[in-house]
Order: C-alpha cells, then structure tokens, then sequence
C-alpha cells in the first residue's frame, strides 16, 4: 500500500467521521450523545493525517519507505457501511432478539407524578416506577411514553419500545410496554402513547415481566433526534 | 500482516533515513488516483447498489458494526498519538526511574499503574506497544495493558452503577482483574521468550526527526491496529446479530456450564468495557459469578482486542497470550466468585 493510498483511506474515513459528528446527528445512532468530541476529535486527526500524506505525495515530496500492510484497506469498511447501507438506529428486529429484562434501579427514589394532567415519562423511568417495591406512584396517573412499535408474534397485541444504550448500540437491551386498548401501528413506526399503568395483579413479580399501559391515545411522531434512552 | 508491525517503520538507523534516502522527485504534480477511486466507488455505489441494502437484518448488522467501529476509534486515535508520543518524547530514562527495577517487581507497580489510564481497551493496546519501545519490560507493560481496561475509575464507576445493590460486585471486579494482570505478568516474566514478541521499535532523533518520527509512527499504527480493529469489529457484529440470545436462557442455571458460556459470550460480543457492566446487569438468570467472568474476560481478551494485539504485536505473541490470559480470567473469576460474592 502507497502512501498515497494510505493517505487517501485515512483521508475518507476521517471526512466520514466529521461528517457524522460535526455536521449531522447521525452518530446518535450509533453511540451516546456524550461521544460526540470524542469523534469530531478523531476525525479530525484522522483527516489531517491523510490530507498531509496526500499532499505530500501530490507535491512528489520525498517518500519513506512504506510498504504498510494491506489490512488497513479494512478500515475503509466502515466508510462504505455508512454510505452504502446508511445504517438507521436499532428498531423492532434489534429488539425482537434482545429477550433480557432491563437493569432496574431498586434503590432510586421517584417523585410523586401529578395527579392531575399527564405526565411525560422514559420507557425507562415508567418501568422503574412499576417495579418501585413500596409506593405505587404509577397508580391512577395519566403518563405520556414515546417509543417505536414491535407488533407481538402472531398478531397479538403490541409493544411500546425504546433501546437503552450505554456505550455503542452493540451494548442495546429493549425497554418494552404492552399497550392494549388501541390497534398496533406499523412496525418501526415511531408513536406518542398516552395511558396509564396495569396495576401488577398479584404484586410486584419476583421475574421480570413486561409491564402493561392501558392506552387512550395513540399518535405517529418523528423519531426523535436521540433515538436511544 | 505476517511483518512485526513496528519493524518498517522508517527511522534514522533502520531503513533509509525520510529526509535524505529515497528522495524521488518525480517532477511535480501528482493525481491523488487512490482518493479519486475510492471516492468514485463511493458515489457509484451509493446510486446503484444502496436502493437493494434495506434487509432489516442487514440494517442492523451494520448499524452494530459503524456503532463498535465509530466508538473504538476515538479511544484507538488516542492510544496510538499517547504511545507514538512516548516513543517520540519521553526519554527511556523517565520509565527505569518510575519503575522498580527488577521485573517481578515491576509487574504489579504497571498493573496498579493501569488505573490512570481512563478509556476502553482500544486505547492501552498501542499505548503498551509504546511502553515496550520505550524500554519498560514486557511483562511490566503487559499487566498495565491487561488491567488498564478494567480497574480504571470509569468502569469501575460505570459497574458501579450498573449493580447498585450489589457494592461487591465493584471490588470482586477489580481484585480479580488487577490478580489475572499481575499473574500474566508474572507467568510471562517466568515462560515468555523475546522471540515471541517484535523487536523493539529504534529510539527517535532530534530535532524537526521527531515530529515528523511522531507523525509516520501515528499514520502506521493508525492504519495497522485500525485495520485489525475493524476485523475485530466485522467478527463482533456478525455474532451479535447470529447468536440466538434464547441459548443463553437455557444454560443460566447449570452452575459452571454458566460461567464459561458468559466468559465465551464476552469474548464474542466485544462489548466496551465502560458499557458491559450494564450487559451483566441485564443476564439476571445468571449467578453473580457468571456475571463477574463475563466482565473480567471481556476487557482482557473479547474478539476486538485479540484482533488489535495480533496486529500489534503478531500472531506469535497473541496465539500464546491470548489463551493464557483467557485460562487465567476465568480461574480467578470461579475464586473471585466463590469468596467475595
């Protein structure tokens, strides 16, 4: 591999980086919205890098001796996975094979909700409410959920859902809600559900299941700009 | 790929000098061909292949392959400018200073050490290489970069909250990490021979040599261990979208069946080590065992990283470090298990 041609693959991936972070929110996709200086900065540096050897090169400066190896053609994957494929966040086929049940925090304490109005809740604060051991803060109160729709096997009912990622969407687990009360919308579709919670029938479950909305109102929005909780 | 990658890269004593040998002026101005191809294919494959790519599975196979590969990078970027950096500025005296200096000695001072370095493995795999290079000994440099990943404050803040009922889980983690680093160490201070690892990388001139030394060490590595990253990357992907999660379920309870499928599972799904304690979290049919081998494996040795190591430091190195490492994690996440949790 030639300079030239090193130069010219850090050069892409690095204009691929910046253009995903500095000038778009496609990265959202893929990764936590605090890793954007991280990317910028690397792209930057990656770019720099290339647009130097590929310069130089143009000018017929003096060459070292290069023969790198030719696994850094890989790194000209990514670049074409991005551009090609364009790849949009998780949604329900991602979601359909994550069948773990969600890390809950026990311990944390949750405000009273209004008691009258609707309150705007995460997937993931809704099912942290439902599975506070003592006070059931959820009883009762009207909640507003936004998430996308996975219609259930076989065409019985649906779930509400949002993908929680903590690092890069390798590291994705669902958040779901079965919604009753309203017919389910397209797959993938994004919805704002207002409702309120299915009191657990015999409990707080020691296994984690997925807890239930009634819904009153079902309605499409676009998918947020951050589409991980 | 064969080559030690640190062995052509251009220095004053090896190799032709940059500024004086292999001057070829070929006359002026050259078409930057490599750039105009891969941006030509870039475009042609935007419009002809892009409207049949909307598989689901594919679609999502992609988007876990851009996610590792968009997230490791950043950390790659600045492992490989803190290693080229090491290399080209800090002088070999500052590390026989900082460091005892018999070896045995050394190991468990570097695996202590490895706490100040705060990212994710992409990052201390480069930055070992440039220790080594600087003259720390191998199996020093080697238990910083086993325990670095896993004891730094982040992950262990990140644990942390992940299992917030669970405080043990936070020191089981970094005792058993910090024990497989110091015992690598020590086991490759014993058994390792040099041949198995590349030679040292040549010490860096003075003068307008070492920025320009500085900037040819970052290219080269950047390209090598990034190419090695995105194999990492490509296998990483493809198993997280193969693997049928409803397995795991089905061996949770069969008491050491469960520890080596999370080990395996850690080692395949090459997740962060700042973000796999909220993975753990999330096997709750598991015992809390299962869950402390799957976060001491999957920094010391997931796919991503025996993949960036082999480019690193080659194959030779890595077909004998990456077993052991593996072995060693495991044992000590069964005492680890037994006795803290």
């Amino acid at each position: 591999m030639s300079r030239q041609t090193q130069g010219a693959v850090l050069l892409v991936l690095g204009a691929t980086l910046l253009s995903i972070s500095a000038f778009s929110t496609t990265y959202l996709n893929y990764v936590r919205p605090g890793f954007r200086p991280l990317i910028v900065g690397a792209g930057a540096v990656l770019a720099a890098l290339g647009l130097l050897s590929v310069v130089a090169d143009m000018l017929g400066r003096p060459r070292a001796h290069d023969h790198g190896s030719r696994v850094a053609w890989l790194l000209a994957a990514p670049v074409f996975a991005l551009v090609l494929v364009a790849p949009p966040a998780l949604g329900a086929f991602a979601a359909r094979r994550d069948d773990g049940s969600p890390a809950r925090s026990r311990t944390a304490a949750h405000d009273a909700l209004a008691r009258s109005g609707v309150t705007e809740l995460t997937l993931g604060e809704f099912i942290g409410r439902a599975y506070a051991p003592s006070s059931p803060t959820l009883a009762g109160r009207k909640v507003r959920l936004i998430g996308f729709a996975v219609p259930g096997e076989g065409g019985r009912g649906w779930y509400l859902t949002r993908m929680q990622v903590r690092c890069c969407a390798a590291d994705a687990l669902a958040l779901e809600v079965a919604v009753h009360g309203a017919p389910a919308p397209a797959e993938d579709s994004w919805v704002a559900v207002t409702g309120t919670w299915v009191p657990w029938p015999d409990g707080v479950p020691d296994e984690y299941a997925v807890p239930d909305l009634t819904a009153t109102e079902v309605s499409g929005i676009e998918q947020p700009t951050e589409p991980y909780e | 790929m064969s080559l030690p990658s640190t062995t052509d890269r251009p220095g004053p004593e090896g190799g032709p000098p940059p500024e004086s040998g292999a001057r070829r002026h070929s006359g002026g101005f050259r078409l930057p061909w490599a750039f105009i191809v891969l941006v030509a294919l870039l475009a042609a494959g935007r419009f002809l292949l892009a409207p049949y790519l909307t598989d689901p599975a594919l679609q999502t196979w992609a988007t876990v392959f851009v996610a590792v590969c968009v997230q490791a990078l950043p950390f790659l970027v600045l492992g490989v400018a803190l290693s080229a950096a090491i290399t080209a500025f800090v002088p070999p005296s500052f590390w026989t200073r900082a460091l005892p200096r018999h070896t045995y000695a050394a190991v468990p001072v570097a695996g202590v050490a490895g706490a100040v370095l705060p990212g994710c493995e992409c990052a201390s795999v480069p930055v070992a290489s440039g220790l080594m290079a600087r003259g720390v000994a191998p199996p020093a440099a080697l238990a910083f970069l086993l325990s670095s990943p896993a004891i730094n404050p982040v992950v262990l803040v990140s644990t942390a909250v992940a299992f917030p009922d669970d405080p043990s889980m936070v020191v089981a983690r970094f005792a058993a990490s910090l024990v497989v680093a110091v015992l690598a160490g020590w086991i490759w201070a014993r058994f390792g021979r040099a041949a198995w690892l590349p030679a040292p990388r040549r010490t860096v001139g003075t003068g307008e040599g070492k920025v320009s030394a500085f900037l040819d060490a970052m290219r080269h590595d950047l390209l090598h261990a990034g190419g090695f990253l995105v194999v990492g990357a490509l296998a990483a992907a493809t198993l997280n979208v193969a693997i049928p999660r409803e397995w795991l379920t089905a061996v949770a309870g069969v008491p050491v069946v469960s520890v080596l499928v999370l080990a395996l599972l850690a080692v395949l799904l090459s997740i962060c080590s700042e973000a796999d304690a909220f993975v753990a979290a999330s096997l709750t049919a598991f015992s809390p065992t299962a869950k402390l081998a799957f976060l001491v494996v999957g920094p010391m040795a997931d796919l991503k990283l025996i993949a960036l190591q082999a480019g690193t430091f080659g194959r030779a190195f890595v077909r004998r470090f990456a077993p052991l490492t593996l072995v060693l994690a495991i044992g000590v996440s069964f005492v680890a298990g037994w006795t803290l949790l």
